[in-house]
C-alpha cells in the first residue's frame, strides 16, 4: 500500500501538480482506502486546523516587513553605506554584496526577497565594473542563501513549528555559523577578484561612510528593534514580526517618505500570496502527518536505522545525504514540511538536539537553493544576470563549497550553533 | 487578501499590547489563527490563478504536442478532483456544526470559520480552471519559483525560502 501511494505521490508531482495537492491527495486516499468515504470530512477539518498554526503568522509578516522595506528605498540606501565601508577592497562589489545580503536577510528572512532586491541593483553594477555576468550571479545567489540561518529565517520558523523546537532559539543558533559564512563568503570572494584582477570599487572616505550612513541610519536600526524585542523575550517570535511590520512602514513611510499607497498594497498582496503558497503546504502535511502516525512509518524508519547504527556521527551524515539529495529536486518549504515530521522520531532517538537539527537542515535545504534543476534562489539571480543557470554553478561551486564547509561544522561541531543558545537560553 | 494580511497585523498588534497592559485579550490567538487559515485558503486561489504553487515543472515543460496535453489534463484532473472532495467534505462539515460556536468568541459561529474550506476549494477548482488555457498552450510562469515585489526578473507569486 505505502509503495503504491509513494508511485501516486512522485506521479503526480512529475505530471506538474503542486506538491501541495499532490501530498493531500496521497493522504485522501490512503484514508478513503483505509475507511472508505464515511472518513471524508474529516479531511476537510484536518486541513482547517492545519492551516491554523499560531506561530506560523510570523511568515506573512516578515514577508510584508521585507516588502514594505524593499519597496521605500532600503536595499539603494544599504548598498551606498555597504559599498562606502567595504568598496576599497579588491573585487570590492562583491565583498559589498555578501555585506548587504547578510544584513538585508536580517530583515526579510527571505533569500529570494534578498537575492531580487540587491542582485538587481548590484549584479548589473558588478557587469559594468567587468566582473563576469556568472561570478556576479554566484555571489548574490550563494549570499543571499546564507539568509535562512540569519534570524530571522522563514524557514527556521517553518521547521520550528514542524518540529516543536522553539523558535526563538533557532533564530540564536543561526548567528554565529552564519556570521562565520559571510566572512568566509568575502575572503573566497577576494580570492576570485584577485584572480581575476577585478579593481576596488571606491577609495576609503570617512566623510562617505559618514554620509552613506546617515542615509541608512534608520533602516540599520531596524534589526535591532526586531530581534532585540524577540531575543530579550519581551515579545514572541510571532509579535516581534509584527512589530517589524510597525517599524518598516515607520522608516519607510515616515522617515524614508519613499512608500506609496500603491507599493504598500502590492507588497501586502504579495506577502498574502507567498504565505499562502507556504500554507497550503503546511496543512496538506497535517493530512500527510495523519496517514504516518497511523502507518507508524517514522517509529519504522527509527526501528529499522538504529538496528543497522546507533552512532549519532553515521546518522548525521546520512540525514545530511538525505537532505542534500532532496534540495535537489525540492523547494525548502515543501523539503520541511515533507521530512521534519518524518526524522523528528529519529532524530530525537538518536539525541540530536532538536535546535541542531534545524540548523542542519536549513544550510542543507540553502546549499540546495544553489544547487540545479530545482534552484530557487540561483535561478532568480540568474535571471537579474541574464546569464545561464549551469555555466553560473561552476563559478558558484566555490561559494557552495563555504556553505558546505559550514555545514559542516554545524554538524559535526554541536557547540558551534548551540554555544549561544545555551549562554543564554538553557 | 489585503484586508485579512492588515487585519492579521492589527489582531496581533491588538494582542501584544493588551497582553502589555495587563489584560490579554482571550479571542486573539483564535481571531489570529482562523485568519490565517482565511489567508491560505482564499490566498491559495490567488495564487493558482497565475499558477504559482510550488511545483516540478522539469517533466512537463520538456514534453510537447499531445503528450504534454494528456500529462497536464492528466495533473489538472486530480487537482479538481481533490479540491472537488475538500469542498464536499467541508460542506459535510459545516452541516455537522450547525449550532456550535467558538470557544473564546461565543457569539461567532464555528461554520463561519470553517466555510473557508469548502469555498476556498471552489474557488480553488475555478482558479485552476481559468488559468488552464494558458497551462495548455506553455504560457505559465514556471510554478514554484518566487518574485517578491519589485523584481521584474523573477515570475510571479511564489515560497520564501
Amino acid at each position: 500500500m505505502t509503495a503504491a501511494l509513494v508511485v501516486l505521490l512522485l506521479l503526480l508531482v512529475l505530471a506538474n501538480v503542486p506538491i501541495a495537492v499532490a501530498l493531500g491527495l496521497m493522504a485522501t486516499t490512503a484514508v478513503v482506502a483505509a475507511s472508505g468515504f464515511d472518513a471524508l470530512p474529516n479531511i476537510a477539518l484536518v486541513m482547517f486546523t492545519g492551516a491554523t498554526k499560531f506561530p506560523l503568522i510570523a511568515i506573512p509578516l516578515f514577508i510584508l516587513a521585507g516588502a514594505i522595506m524593499n519597496a521605500s528605498g532600503i536595499s539603494t540606501r544599504l548598498v551606498a553605506f555597504a559599498s562606502a565601508v567595504f568598496g576599497f577592497i579588491r573585487g570590492g562589489l562583491a565583498t559589498v554584496s555578501i555585506a548587504a545580503s547578510l544584513f538585508f536577510a536580517e530583515i526579510s528572512g527571505s533569500a529570494v526577497a534578498d537575492v531580487a532586491a540587491l542582485g538587481s541593483i548590484l549584479i548589473p553594477s558588478m557587469k559594468k565594473k567587468g566582473y563576469s555576468p556568472e561570478f556576479a550571479a554566484a555571489v548574490t545567489s550563494s549570499s543571499a542563501t546564507l539568509a535562512v540561518i540569519i534570524p530571522p529565517s522563514i524557514p527556521l520558523i517553518l521547521y520550528g513549528v514542524m518540529s516543536g523546537a522553539s523558535v526563538v532559539e533557532l533564530f540564536v543558533a543561526g548567528i554565529l555559523p552564519g556570521v562565520l559564512g559571510g566572512l568566509l563568503m568575502m575572503f573566497m570572494a577576494y580570492l576570485w577578484a584577485r584572480r581575476a584582477k577585478l579593481e576596488a570599487d571606491q577609495a576609503f572616505r570617512l566623510g562617505r561612510v559618514w554620509a552613506t550612513f546617515k542615509e541608512a541610519g534608520w533602516s540599520l536600526v531596524l534589526p535591532v528593534i526586531i530581534l532585540g524585542g524577540i531575543f530579550s523575550g519581551w515579545v514572541t517570535a510571532t509579535e516581534g514580526a509584527a512589530l517589524a511590520v510597525v517599524a518598516a512602514l515607520g522608516v519607510g513611510g515616515v522617515a524614508y517618505k519613499g512608500l506609496t499607497r500603491k507599493k504598500l498594497a502590492r507588497a501586502v498582496v504579495e506577502a498574502g500570496s507567498q504565505t499562502a503558497v507556504v500554507m497550503l503546504l503546511v496543512a496538506s502535511s497535517a493530512l500527510l502527518g495523519d496517514y504516518l502516525t497511523e502507518v507508524r512509518a517514522p517509529q519504522r524508519i527509527v526501528e529499522s536505522i538504529m538496528g543497522v547504527t546507533d552512532s549519532r556521527l553515521a546518522i548525521l551524515a546520512m540525514l545530511n545525504g538525505f537532505l542534500l539529495l532532496l534540495g535537489l529536486f525540492l523547494h525548502s518549504a515543501a523539503a520541511i514540511v515533507l521530512v521534519v515530521p518524518i526524522a523528528m522520531p529519529l532524530v530525537e532517538a538518536a539525541g540530536i538536539d532538536p535546535v541542531h537539527f534545524g540548523m542542519i537542515v536549513a544550510l542543507n535545504l540553502g546549499v540546495g537553493q544553489q544547487t540545479p534543476p530545482v534552484a530557487s534562489v540561483l535561478v532568480t539571480a540568474c535571471s537579474v544576470a541574464k546569464t545561464d543557470i549551469w555555466r553560473t554553478t561552476r563559478t558558484n561551486l566555490w561559494f557552495v563549497g563555504v556553505l558546505l564547509a559550514i555545514l559542516a561544522l554545524v554538524t559535526y561541531v554541536p557547540a558551534f550553533s548551540l554555544s549561544l543558545v545555551e549562554a543564554f537560553f538553557r | 487578501m489585503a484586508a485579512l494580511v492588515s487585519a492579521l497585523v492589527l489582531v496581533v498588534l491588538l494582542g501584544v499590547a493588551s497582553r502589555k497592559a495587563g489584560q490579554a485579550f482571550v479571542w486573539y490567538d483564535e481571531a489570529a489563527s482562523i485568519l490565517l487559515a482565511w489567508l491560505t485558503y482564499y490566498g491559495a486561489a490567488l495564487v493558482a490563478l497565475r499558477r504559482g504553487h510550488m511545483g516540478v515543472p522539469t517533466l512537463v515543460d520538456r514534453l510537447r504536442g499531445r503528450t504534454r496535453a494528456a500529462v497536464v489534463i492528466g495533473g489538472e484532473v486530480a487537482v479538481v478532483g481533490f479540491f472537488a472532495a475538500m469542498a464536499w467534505a467541508g460542506w459535510q462539515v459545516q452541516q455537522a456544526l450547525a449550532g456550535t460556536m467558538l470557544v473564546s468568541m461565543p457569539a461567532v459561529p464555528a461554520a463561519l470559520a470553517q466555510s473557508v474550506i469548502p469555498i476556498g476549494a471552489a474557488l480553488f477548482i475555478v482558479a485552476q480552471l481559468w488559468s488552464l488555457p494558458a497551462a495548455l498552450s506553455g504560457a505559465s510562469a514556471g510554478a514554484g519559483e518566487v518574485a517578491p515585489p519589485q523584481s521584474k526578473s523573477a515570475p510571479a507569486g511564489s515560497p520564501s525560502s
